[in-house]
């Protein structure tokens, strides 16, 4: 049975959900489920763009059939060879045994490497190549590492329909809805949309940057993304996010603490500080615990905030491996331009503030740490409340500041 | 545009040749031999006006240009590379200084002496840590009442014990490297201001050198030359000057050389004729005579540029490395055309050969030389990734160490409050002694050489009058409990941050001196002059603490009660420390794979030395990690 939606007259969303899924490339939760976007063009030639996971291969396959009602397969545009989008092409190429790949150099080669026989049944193409397919006629656009080097994207020029590979995708499973104006985007998926980007490719930010220069040359209407809603309205307002996400500046000035706490002092104190910047006025305030939240959603979270606190306990004279774990992640994603403030706890030797003070000095870019740090020893008394004090008076100065330069 | 100089250098040139010859050449052996100052030669030359001869009429000196003292340098060294080395010593490197950044009446009272031949000049910068990384100068001028307070020693020091006026270089910020760096005019005969004996140099032996030794030397403000901190930035500027004369040094030496070997082989005949005419000689003397010409027209073009007002840092290093470089083997060709005659001590041609080695040694090294004029080609090598070294510090930080050992308990209990006083602590204003730690802007701190609990009461003594709070060590809590346990100061403890920590009896053991590191000053009082607390205080005073207690508590005492003290506004002004500067070349990114060329790396199994830019990586160079070629990388 074949599940489909239209896209314009003559293009079809043929993909699948996915809420069977644990981790998404076996790291990531997600609890909301993910789409493997896939979109079929009927003109004078059938043009499948990309393919979907094997998970959901028997889906899509329905889908294909469904759309093409008995017409031929002819091309298959592969933008981006990772396995959750093409996982299925060697099913695909084996039922429409006419069809051929249109794809880049190094696709090619994945191809092969994924043992995929696509000997004498593929078209390389390159930055600025186009085909026509009837009345539609495409440009291929190179995207690399975004977010692997093979990528490339496909805008036709006669609607305006630019096939963004991994660019602009979300996690989420679309649920029956397609498009960015049949959901509450900024309650249900912003969220999903910043864990995508900031955990797969945030670290390749000046390559989003490239890519968004060159999207900005076509005049794109609908954004049809490998995962999560197709854009067909409001695109500047992804667009902004997805500049400032690849520029490494916080979405919002706020504050999110982050602690490793083995017996709740470190945790006490954490609360303790999110109380006085609440009682002072400030309201954008998040506090996560690493212990039990996931590495992803507290990289996703330092993406979107401008100041964050990270409070640790001092662990076999290193700090908690959890919070090693994560500061580890923000230096793989290439995060920058961040304010931290370190809250430490030791109960022999406190080593924390020294230790991720270093991490963030040399192994961060961009960083600055406010000088007022909070040293516990085992748990907080009366004697660190001054500390506590100079260190919400600081993040907020700092944060008056930085709204301030954005005058 | 002939590259010749005009009859007013040549008129120079003539005077100062005839001087030289009828004055030093005479001498120069006994000079050389005895190590002996030419004390009259050098006020003869004050005569001539040429002690000053590039500065100013109305400061005493000759109004001629850079070419005419490079001429003069040449050719007194011509005859006497040691008479050379005073000459430019004082024009270039004491005068320049006060010529280039003194007040109107620094250049008065100091330049005026120094440019008309009254008094000789000096230039102390090199230590034995710091030569050509004038940064790592460890001599300090502390400021203090109305005056600055230099210790530490300067060595290498040319004219020194002879002259009279000294530019010395000592660091009046700690921390900040070549920022801190501040230049002063000092005079000899200040007290505490000696000489070690003169070295017994290889060369230039006419030319006393010593080290500069300056213990508790009060240098007046009004000495500080240019601002605080601008000191290193004079120091370039002298030797930026100073390279051209001592480019015309290495030349004059060279020439002397020449011109000794050339007469030898005139009037030395073997085998029936001069040995001039033998290809092995007089190839030789072709070849010096090229070099002579090539060192001489870059040292006078050098030369030509300052007096055009044009930028010549990267061509007076030229000259200098040049012209040092082309001495030692003029003057080592020379030798060998006299034979055995110029290895005998007393020819002039021995002397000029122990003379020119000094040249590409002194005002920068040939080294040196080359990394300036390097980084005139290739710019400063990007090193932000590449670690700094580190410096050596105390444990509490970079301290002033200055140890109050002048007279009796009392008076130092004086001068330590006058000292901390010109720091701005004001002990009109306290606190309660109670204060808690965190909260005192001052703590009055007790160790174990307390002794006794009777002592007790003098601590409370001091910290009313110093106005601070009591705090101590953890085994005075701890273990004797004289105070309660939120009293102690250390690494499990508390951590003072305020201002002013007074350690009394307290030996300085790690674990507390880290809990003391914030303190902006740190005054230590023991008995044991080797506690490590003497290496990490600012002040200190030796001696019994039932003494030197009572006798700072007096000194404090105003007779007046503490006024309270405003309430402590920390942080008055949040600081944020920046993390790992900004690099200032580009990093680039594989569209192959993401890798990030580093320059700082380079990257060295592709042939790319460590310090390479993006753009000077070879275009041939593909990307280490995945082959991908250097086009397809995109800015970060």
């Amino acid at each position: 049975m074949h599940v489909v939606r239209k896209v314009t007259d003559d293009l079809y969303w043929v993909g699948a959900n996915d809420r069977r899924l644990e981790l998404f490339e076996n790291i990531h939760p997600i609890p909301n489920g993910v789409s493997y976007n896939s979109y079929l063009l009927l003109d004078n030639r059938t043009v499948l763009f990309d393919t979907v996971d094997w998970r959901v291969c028997r889906q899509f396959l329905d889908n294909i059939a469904g759309v093409l009602g008995g017409r031929p397969l002819d091309y298959i545009v592969i933008n981006h060879m990772e396995p959750d989008h093409a996982a299925s092409m060697g099913e695909v190429l084996i039922r429409y045994p006419e069809a051929r790949i249109i794809t880049t150099e190094k696709a090619v080669m994945h191809m092969r490497q994924f043992g995929f026989e696509v000997d004498g049944r593929y078209e390389e193409v390159a930055e600025g190549d186009t085909r026509s397919f009837g009345a539609h006629k495409v440009v291929f656009i190179a995207a690399p590492m975004v977010h692997w080097p093979e990528a490339m994207v496909t805008f036709d020029t006669t609607d305006g329909v630019l096939f963004s590979a991994d660019a602009f995708g979300s996690f989420g499973s679309l649920d029956g809805r397609l498009f960015n104006d049949e959901v509450d985007f900024d309650r249900d998926w912003l969220g999903e949309a910043r864990r995508y980007l900031t955990n797969i490719v945030g670290k390749y930010g000046p390559h989003i940057q490239l890519l968004l220069r060159k999207a900005s040359n076509v005049p794109v209407k609908v954004v049809c993304p490998l995962h999560g809603p197709v854009w067909r309205s409001n695109l500047e307002y992804f667009i902004d996010k997805y500049d400032k996400w690849s520029r490494y500046e916080a979405e919002c000035d706020g504050v999110a603490i982050i602690y490793a706490s083995m017996y709740g002092n470190t945790e006490s104190a954490a609360f303790a500080l999110a109380a006085r910047l609440a009682d002072k006025g400030l309201r954008d305030i998040a506090v996560h615990d690493v212990s039990n939240t996931h590495v992803s959603y507290l990289v996703s979270e330092t993406f979107r905030v401008s100041h964050i606190v990270l409070a640790s306990v001092t662990y076999n004279l290193g700090v908690h491996p959890l919070m090693q774990n994560y500061l580890t992640s923000l230096r793989s994603l290439n995060l920058q331009n961040r304010t931290f403030a370190l809250i430490e706890n030791g109960t022999w030797t406190c080593r924390s503030g020294d230790i991720m003070t270093k991490f963030i000095e040399e192994d961060l870019r961009n960083m600055r740490i406010l000088k007022e740090r909070l040293t516990i020893n085992s748990s907080m008394n009366d004697e660190n409340l001054p500390a506590l004090e100079a260190m919400a008076d600081s993040l907020l100065h700092s944060i008056r500041q930085l709204a301030e330069t954005k005058k | 545009m002939f590259f010749s100089t005009a009859d007013k250098h040549e008129a120079i040139r003539a005077r100062a040749r005839e001087f030289a010859e009828a004055e030093i050449r005479p001498s120069a052996p006994a000079f050389d031999r005895d190590s002996i100052f030419p004390d009259g030669l050098v006020k003869k030359l004050g005569g001539l006006g040429w002690m000053g001869m590039p500065y100013p009429e109305e400061y005493g000196g000759a109004g001629l240009d850079a070419l005419s003292y490079a001429i003069a340098v040449e050719e007194l060294s011509r005859i006497d590379g040691g008479v050379g080395a005073i000459f430019s010593t004082h024009v270039s490197l004491a005068s320049w200084p006060i010529f280039a950044y003194g007040t109107e009446a620094q250049k008065r009272k100091y330049l005026v002496p120094l440019a008309s031949g009254r008094e000789l000049g000096a230039f102390g910068l090199a230590e034995h840590d710091a030569g050509h990384d004038a940064a790592s100068i460890a001599a300090t001028a502390i400021a203090g009442d109305g005056c600055y307070i230099l210790n530490g020693e300067k060595r290498f020091v040319a004219n020194a014990g002879q002259a009279g006026i000294y530019i010395v270089f000592a660091a009046t910020a700690l921390g900040v490297g070549a920022d801190g760096i501040s230049a002063f005019i000092v005079e000899k005969g200040w007290e505490g201001f000696t000489f070690s004996e003169h070295y017994d140099k290889l060369g230039a032996r006419s030319s006393p050198t010593a080290t500069l030794i300056f213990n508790d030397v009060r240098i007046p403000k009004g000495n500080l030359l240019g601002h605080e901190g601008g000191g290193f930035e004079i120091a370039r500027g002298a030797l930026d000057g100073g390279r051209i004369a001592a480019a015309a040094q290495a030349l004059g030496i060279a020439q002397g050389a020449f011109d000794s070997a050339l007469t030898h082989s005139k009037a030395c005949v073997q085998s029936g004729s001069p040995i001039c005419f033998r290809p092995a000689v007089s190839f030789r003397l072709a070849d010096m005579a090229t070099k002579l010409r090539c060192a001489r027209l870059m040292a006078y073009s050098a030369a030509e540029l300052r007096d055009g007002g044009r930028p010549h840092s990267m061509e007076a290093a030229m000259a200098k490395q040049y012209a040092s470089d082309m001495c030692l083997e003029v003057v080592n060709e020379a030798l060998q055309i006299h034979g055995g005659t110029g290895y005998v001590r007393g020819a002039d041609i021995d002397r000029a050969y122990r003379d020119a080695k000094i040249c590409t040694i002194y005002e920068g090294s040939d080294e040196v030389q080359r990394h300036i004029i390097a980084s005139h080609l290739i710019g400063i090598a990007p090193t932000g990734d590449l670690a700094d070294g580190g410096r050596p510090s105390a444990l509490t930080g970079l301290r002033k160490r200055i140890v109050l050992k002048n007279g009796t308990v009392e008076e130092r209990a004086h001068a330590l409050v006058k000292n901390l006083a010109a720091e701005g602590h004001d002990f009109t204003i306290g606190i309660d002694i109670d204060t808690p730690i965190s909260q005192a802007e001052r703590v009055v701190s007790v160790g174990k050489g307390i002794g006794t609990r009777s002592n007790m009461p003098l601590i409370s003594a001091l910290a009313i009058q110093a106005g601070a709070a009591i705090g101590s060590t953890r085994p005075v809590s701890e273990t004797m409990k004289y105070l309660p346990l939120n009293r102690y100061i250390g690494m499990t403890g508390q951590k003072f941050n305020g201002s002013l920590y007074i350690a009394c009896g307290i030996s300085g053991a790690g674990q507390h001196l880290k809990g003391a590191k914030g303190a902006s000053t740190i005054v230590a009082i023991d008995i044991d002059p080797a506690a490590p607390i003497f290496k990490n205080c600012d002040y200190g005073i030796i001696g019994d603490i039932r003494d030197v207690l009572p006798a700072l508590t007096a000194a404090l005492d105003n007779g007046m009660p503490k006024r309270p003290a405003p309430p402590v506004q920390r942080p008055a002004a949040p600081v944020q420390r920046p993390t790992a500067a900004t690099p200032t070349w580009r990093r680039y990114i594989c569209s192959g794979c993401g890798y990030e060329y580093n320059p700082a790396a380079g990257d060295p199994d592709g042939f790319v030395r460590p310090a390479t830019s993006f753009d000077a990586v070879p275009e041939e160079w593909i990307c280490p990690e995945c082959g991908e070629e250097k086009a397809t990388f995109i800015e970060a």
